[in-house]
């Protein structure tokens, strides 16, 4: 039981207006692991932290987080978590070791002890020289990093990232990463991650649970993801033929032995999960030469976390609509990360 | 859960306020020029106006100013306090609240750490308007005690106005609305009540409802004690009024908060 450091049964959030946000979502967290959540924006993923969080109450089921029931127990949950939220939620007047003096008090931490903690978070996420700087004289990346210094200046059990690099550069992006990973091997810390980055999910995380529409889709670790769809994949589209002939046409590609499975894409045509490599290419246009219907184009790659997230929702990660205030706030991290 | 734990939340609500109100030397400097601009303007445009036996009789005072200077206590109190929600509806929207809710803080804490936050800026700002008129002739004749007196009053002024803000931008959600709310709701309040204009000359309709705005509660008890003493027979009456009427907006600021957090 508490080797599962977070532990969600059925979690539902239904908002006023009747948006399942989230929908029976069940998961268990390892403890010491990177654990993630990819989506797209409005998939579900801040809701579900959110509940994790005790910032709001699921309307349906339950969750433990680190051995803690987050509904019967929410202020010593919130002792046990670390939240970093995507907002990048930093006091721009004050210097940072001002924010983390700050983080300190809310954490009911001593002074002397608070002194201690500030040193040793600074230390991790290398911001000691411009400790008694502004945070408005900051870039993107040491904000960030000053955000995640203060979600950890309390020791939490778990540390909660909400799109952690959202708004970054790729450069600062690959940073935070080296960062949190740091946290992962040093303290051995639990990292609960959402993204909507493919190749954070793929470079970060030692599982990935896919999320849309509120509702799990598929958990595993990134390699596992990957090979369930087959070693490679053939992308293909139809440019001639009727309906009928190109059902006829595709019912044959299917009962090629190499193929694994055929899935249709709106925009990308058909995906086919294939188990001979490259030389399926050539073995698909010679099985299907005498058939009406004629491939229009045709495309050959190993297979991505994008690929996966196409194969398990059916369609490729896109922003959701989002409503006003959420777009200004998106608008607004966009903002104070560049500069 | 301890009240010592409790105070600690907002110690540092308040902590935060007061460090970023510090780091905007605009607002700070705004704070001087504001009130100064007030009472050398409406003091020099008005002061013809006590030339007068019989508008002299009704100010209560020989001098506009001496008048005046609750008014423009309380009137600063009015402005700094009624948009003291807007910093709720920041937080949101910058994820600071969401920052301060995910951590260990007595949910209680937030608004108060904020509005005592609030309640000192105008009580500052009080201090700052009493210390102006006082280099520009203005007696008042119970002194320093006084002064304080006035600067207190300012400053519960302003919570119950920020609590008014409050417990709206629980609410409301977005800065604009509140912004609009706020500023639909100042001049009315200033202009039904004694702060520029004795009660006296006023028309009887308006006399009604500026005896019945608290904003008049407020600068009658403080003109009483800036002109004309230690009235208690005069003010108990008003500041008891004043003292519930914040309890209550307190009190409705905090559990629309609650509300709104949970």
């Amino acid at each position: 039981m508490m080797n599962h450091i977070i532990e969600a049964h059925g979690l539902t959030k239904v908002f006023p207006g009747g948006i399942v946000a989230v929908n029976d979502v069940s998961f268990s967290v390892e403890e010491g692991e990177i654990f993630g959540f990819l989506g797209p924006n409005g998939a579900g993923k801040s809701t579900t932290i959110a509940m994790l969080t005790t910032l709001i109450r699921p309307t349906k089921g339950h969750a433990t987080v680190a051995g803690i029931d987050i509904l019967k127990q929410p202020y010593q949950a919130r002792l046990a978590i670390g939240y970093v939220s995507q907002d990048l939620a930093v006091e721009d007047a004050l210097t940072g070791y001002e924010n983390l003096r700050l983080q300190a008090g809310f954490y009911h931490i001593v002074k002397i002890e608070a002194l201690k903690r500030i040193d040793e978070v600074l230390e991790m996420v290398d911001l000691k020289d411009r400790a008694k700087d502004k945070v408005e004289t900051y870039s993107g990346g040491m904000r960030k990093r000053l955000d995640i210094a203060c979600g950890l200046i309390h020791r939490p059990r778990v540390l909660f990232l909400d799109e952690p690099t959202l708004g970054l550069d790729i450069q600062t992006r690959r940073e935070i990463w080296k960062y949190v990973n740091h946290l992962r091997k040093e303290i051995r810390m639990t990292i609960f991650v959402t993204t909507h980055y493919m190749d954070e999910a793929d470079s970060l995380c030692d599982r990935i649970a896919i999320i849309d529409k509120g509702i799990i889709n598929i958990l595993d670790t990134p390699a596992a993801l990957k090979t369930s769809l087959g070693n490679e994949i053939v992308d293909f589209t139809f440019s001639k033929g009727t309906l009928e002939e190109q059902e006829e046409t595709l019912q044959k590609i299917t009962s090629l032995d190499f193929i694994r499975n055929i899935k249709f894409a709106q925009e990308k045509g058909y995906i086919a999960s294939v188990t001979n490599g490259e030389s399926s290419v050539p073995a698909i246009f010679e099985a299907i030469r005498d058939f009406p219907a004629k491939i229009g184009s045709i495309s050959f790659k190993q297979p991505s976390l994008d690929d996966v997230f196409l194969h398990y929702t059916g369609h490729e990660m896109r922003e959701e609509k989002v409503d006003k205030e959420t777009g200004f706030r998106t608008r607004m991290i966009m903002r104070r990360t560049r500069r | 859960m301890s009240w010592t734990v409790i105070f600690n939340d907002i110690y540092w609500v308040f902590w935060r306020e007061i460090k970023k109100f510090t780091q905007q030397r605009a607002r700070i400097l705004m704070l001087v020029v504001q009130p100064l601009v007030w009472l050398v303007l409406m003091g020099n445009s008005m002061a013809g106006l006590t030339r007068n036996p019989i508008a002299a009789k009704m100010l209560g005072t020989g001098n506009y100013l001496t008048f005046m200077t609750p008014g423009i206590m309380i009137m600063t109190a009015l402005f700094g306090g009624v948009f003291g929600g807007t910093s709720i509806l920041w937080d949101r929207r910058l994820g600071f609240l969401n920052k301060m809710l995910s951590a260990p803080i007595h949910r209680a804490a937030i608004p108060l750490g904020k509005l005592m936050s609030i309640g000192l800026q105008t009580m500052m700002q009080a201090l700052i308007i009493a210390i102006i008129s006082l280099f520009l002739g203005v007696h008042v004749v119970t002194g320093i005690p006084g002064i304080i007196f006035l600067v207190f009053i300012a400053g519960m002024f302003g919570i119950i106005m920020a609590s008014i803000s409050l417990a709206l931008a629980a609410n409301l959600k977005s800065i604009e609305s509140l912004m609009a709310i706020s500023n639909f709701l100042t001049m009315p309040l200033m202009l039904t009540s004694n702060a520029m204009f004795p009660i006296s000359a006023m028309p009887a309709w308006l006399s009604v409802i500026a005896r019945l705005n608290p904003l008049s509660y407020a600068v009658s008890a403080m003109r009483t004690i800036a002109t004309q003493g230690w009235l208690f027979h005069a003010i108990w009456m008003p500041v008891l009024l004043l003292i519930i009427i914040a309890l209550i907006t307190v009190s409705i600021s905090i559990m629309m908060f609650y509300r709104s957090v949970s």
